[in-house]
């Protein structure tokens, strides 16, 4: 052991006169190159830092992957939600909508099949940004025993201040009922004073509307919306209130209040005013006012209960003595939803028809009794059957029970009303 | 005629004229959700005004929108939703809106979506065979903390692209936000004692929590998204709780109570109603609130397995 530190005492030595021996040049180059060399080594050691904090990220990021990847569940990073991509993206909306209805009359006349089941309406809807002032939308509705018809065409334009305008083929906003879609009514049928004086699916022309907001210091709580438009003359098929051809345009306003007592209770007003001409001579001699209310009420976010009317007085200058110059008619719908799969409802109708000879017509009015019952099978899918007892100005009565289904695929998209 | 007319044009030029009825400075902002509302807040502070449509009492989902909402967005300078196809509905709001430059790719409309996590996304090709099916992935990502950072830094950029005068305050009342949430988020973390624990959700709204949590979520009460609880299903669910000693459901303060109710008490499990949005239950005043009343409760429930 003694040999050893002797040993090493004079290599320590040696080495020590050695570096006196060193000029001190060559002390400053090495010392330039310790100092480069700390330099590289502390560069290092940030790197190590650096790729441990990065092995640490995607270690964690692996694990909660494998966590995923063990519970089935995707993960990606969103990137919005307009992902269509390429020249798809520019492809329009496409819906369809079938409506298969099943009906059985008491009725002894049988001229269009009283008791049958048809593809009542196939809806196929396209819609899509024209550019960024407007849109295009379009219905053609196909049935099983009629033409092919084009509900609805037209586009809405956003390029006028506080004004949106509807330019083309649509249903006019002039009631609740009537600008609605088969697929959004609560009853397989319209209301009896839509059929009879609009016709049996409603208003649908072509013409141009405006719609904007009327501003109120208590806009909060009431919204007050304008609607003013000018269509085609003449109503839908079956439809009365200004004939069944067109002729002179009609004109229309409408005005609409929409009060939201809390977010369970909303009640909504309207009225309408229309006129337009049934003859072919220069006046405008029919004159309309229709009025409309619906109460919505959650008693829980799952039970909306909503109570609706609809009425329409008619002002027409009939040369006709014996004819109604002023007929009117009016219903009354209660719609409850039990829960997510079921609604139940009723609706009371009352109509005096246009065109009723007052003296020798057994009743004035028609009368509808109508009760629903809905089975909501998915967002998509609905069953209805429905009983609806009417009484008819002939003077006969019909019992009429109605299955309905409706079905719907692709994207449909309704306007809000 | 004239007259006839002449009432017309009346209505159509008090549509046209300026519908402001006071010039206010601050930022009109209008969110799909409540929740969103919040980060809003917290983000905007005093220079925003801000108005949610949907009532934190409803399933976003299935929302008509109301003529008030339809003015809301008309009148808004940002709008922000939830983006994906949550709230299906925003399309034919922004239709009626009319507002041009909050529709779907204007600069005042945004898309919170952006950046964050999606869970869920579906690898193949979707149909409506499996129900309400969500085609981008699971929409509730706000239920992951990690998300909203994303989401409050979206937030502060586009209010600060909108209103530069304040884009500093923006800017630092995000950082100091996502600062909070990140040591929230170590709360919350620590909270969930044992991960690995599963709970029977009505709908599969729960997962980013659950994700977040180290927790499962693949039962539910609905047989597909969007499809109501059926008795064949709710007995397959039964027995899979049984098998697996799941004693914990799970539902929004929307979601109707029967079901979960009646298995809850059959199961003699326990049944949590969390918030899916703020202010959905008294406890849930703002974001930080919810999660930390979402985390407590559902910590409650698991320990008494």
């Amino acid at each position: 052991m003694k040999f050893y530190t002797y040993f090493l005492a004079g290599l320590l030595c040696l080495q020590g006169s050695a570096w006196a021996q060193v000029d001190e040049e060559s002390f400053k180059a090495l010392q330039q190159q310790v100092e480069q060399l700390t330099q590289v080594v502390n560069r290092l050691v940030d790197n190590t830092e650096t790729q441990k904090t990065r092995i640490a990220e995607l270690e964690a990021e692996n694990s909660q992957l494998k966590q995923t990847m063990d519970k089935k569940v995707s993960i990606q990073r969103a990137e919005g939600s307009s992902s269509a991509k390429g020249l798809a993206a520019f492809n329009p909306d496409i819906g369809v909508i079938l409506d298969v209805t099943g009906q059985l009359s008491q009725s002894d006349e049988d001229a269009e099949g009283n008791d049958k089941i048809s593809a009542r309406e196939l809806e196929l809807v396209f819609g899509h940004d024209v550019d960024p002032y407007t849109r295009l939308d379009a219905t053609v509705t196909l049935s099983d025993f009629e033409e092919v018809s084009l509900e609805e065409a037209y586009a809405t334009y956003w390029g006028i201040p506080n004004v949106n305008t509807r330019l083309g083929r649509f249903r006019p906003r002039v009631g609740k009922a009537t600008a609605l879609h088969r697929d959004q009514l609560k009853t397989v049928d319209e209301p009896l004073v839509v059929q009879k004086y609009l016709g049996v699916e409603g208003l649908s022309r072509s013409g141009v509307e405006f719609s904007g907001f009327i501003p109120a210091p208590w806009e909060d709580v009431v919204t007050h919306e304008w609607i003013a438009g000018v269509m085609e003359g003449g109503v839908g098929e079956d439809g009365a209130l200004f004939g069944d051809v067109r002729r002179r345009p009609s004109l229309y306003a409408r005005l609409r209040h929409f009060i939201e007592f809390s977010d369970e209770t909303q009640l909504d007003l309207g009225s309408t005013y229309l006129t337009g001409s049934s003859d072919d001579d220069q006046r405008f001699e029919v004159n309309a006012l229709a009025l409309d209310a619906t109460l919505t009420h959650y008693l829980t976010p799952n039970n909306p209960l909503t109570l609706q009317a609809e009425a329409m007085l008619q002002d027409r200058d009939e040369t006709d003595v014996l004819m109604e110059d002023k007929p009117w008619g009016f219903y009354a719908l209660a719609d409850y939803k039990l829960n997510d799969r079921f609604s139940i409802g009723g609706r009371y109708d009352w109509v005096e028809p246009i065109g009723l000879d007052v003296i020798s017509s057994p009743r004035n009015e028609e009368t509808a009794w109508t009760g629903y019952f809905t089975f909501h099978q998915s967002e998509y899918a609905r069953w209805r059957l429905q009983y609806q007892h009417a009484e008819l100005a002939e003077g006969t009565n019909d019992d009429r029970l109605f299955l309905q289904a409706t079905f719907a695929i692709g994207v449909h998209k309704h306007a809000i009303q | 005629m004239k007259n006839k007319l002449v009432l017309i044009l009346c209505a159509l030029v008090v549509g046209v004229l300026p519908t402001t009825v006071s010039a206010q400075s601050r930022l009109r902002v209008v969110t799909t959700l409540a929740t969103f509302a919040d980060l809003v807040e917290q983000v905007g502070g005093e220079y925003v005004k801000v108005d949610a449509l949907v009532s934190p009492k409803f399933n976003p989902h299935f929302i008509e929108p109301k003529p008030g909402d339809v003015l809301k967005v008309k009148r808004a300078d940002l709008f922000v939703h939830a983006g994906l196809d949550l709230e299906l509905w925003r399309f034919s709001l922004v239709d009626a809106a009319g507002n041009t430059q909050v529709r779907p790719g204007g600069d005042r409309e945004l898309d919170l979506s952006q950046g964050v996590m999606l869970l869920d996304v579906p690898n193949e090709s979707v149909s409506r065979a499996q129900g309400d099916i969500h085609i981008y992935g699971n929409p509730h990502y706000w239920l992951s903390p990690k998300n909203v950072k994303v989401m409050v830094q979206s937030l502060a950029e586009k209010l600060s692209n909108l209103d530069a005068e304040h884009a500093d305050e923006y800017q630092q009342s995000a950082e100091r936000y996502i600062a909070e949430l990140d040591r929230k988020i170590q709360q919350w973390e620590k909270a969930m004692l044992s991960e690995g624990q599963g709970f029977v959700a009505y709908h599969n709204e729960w997962l980013y929590l659950a994700h977040f949590l180290g927790l499962e979520s693949t039962l539910f009460l609905e047989p597909n998204p969007g499809i109501p609880p059926t008795p064949k299903h709710v007995g397959k669910i039964k027995a899979l709780m049984k098998e697996h000693n799941i004693r914990t459901i799970v539902r929004a303060n929307y979601n109707p109570s029967s079901v979960a109710e009646a298995l809850a008490r059959e199961l003699g499990v326990s049944e949590v109603v969390l918030c899916p949005q703020v202010n959905a239950l008294k406890p849930c005043t703002d974001y930080l609130q919810m999660m930390n009343y979402n985390v407590q409760s559902l910590k409650e429930a698991l320990l008494h397995e």
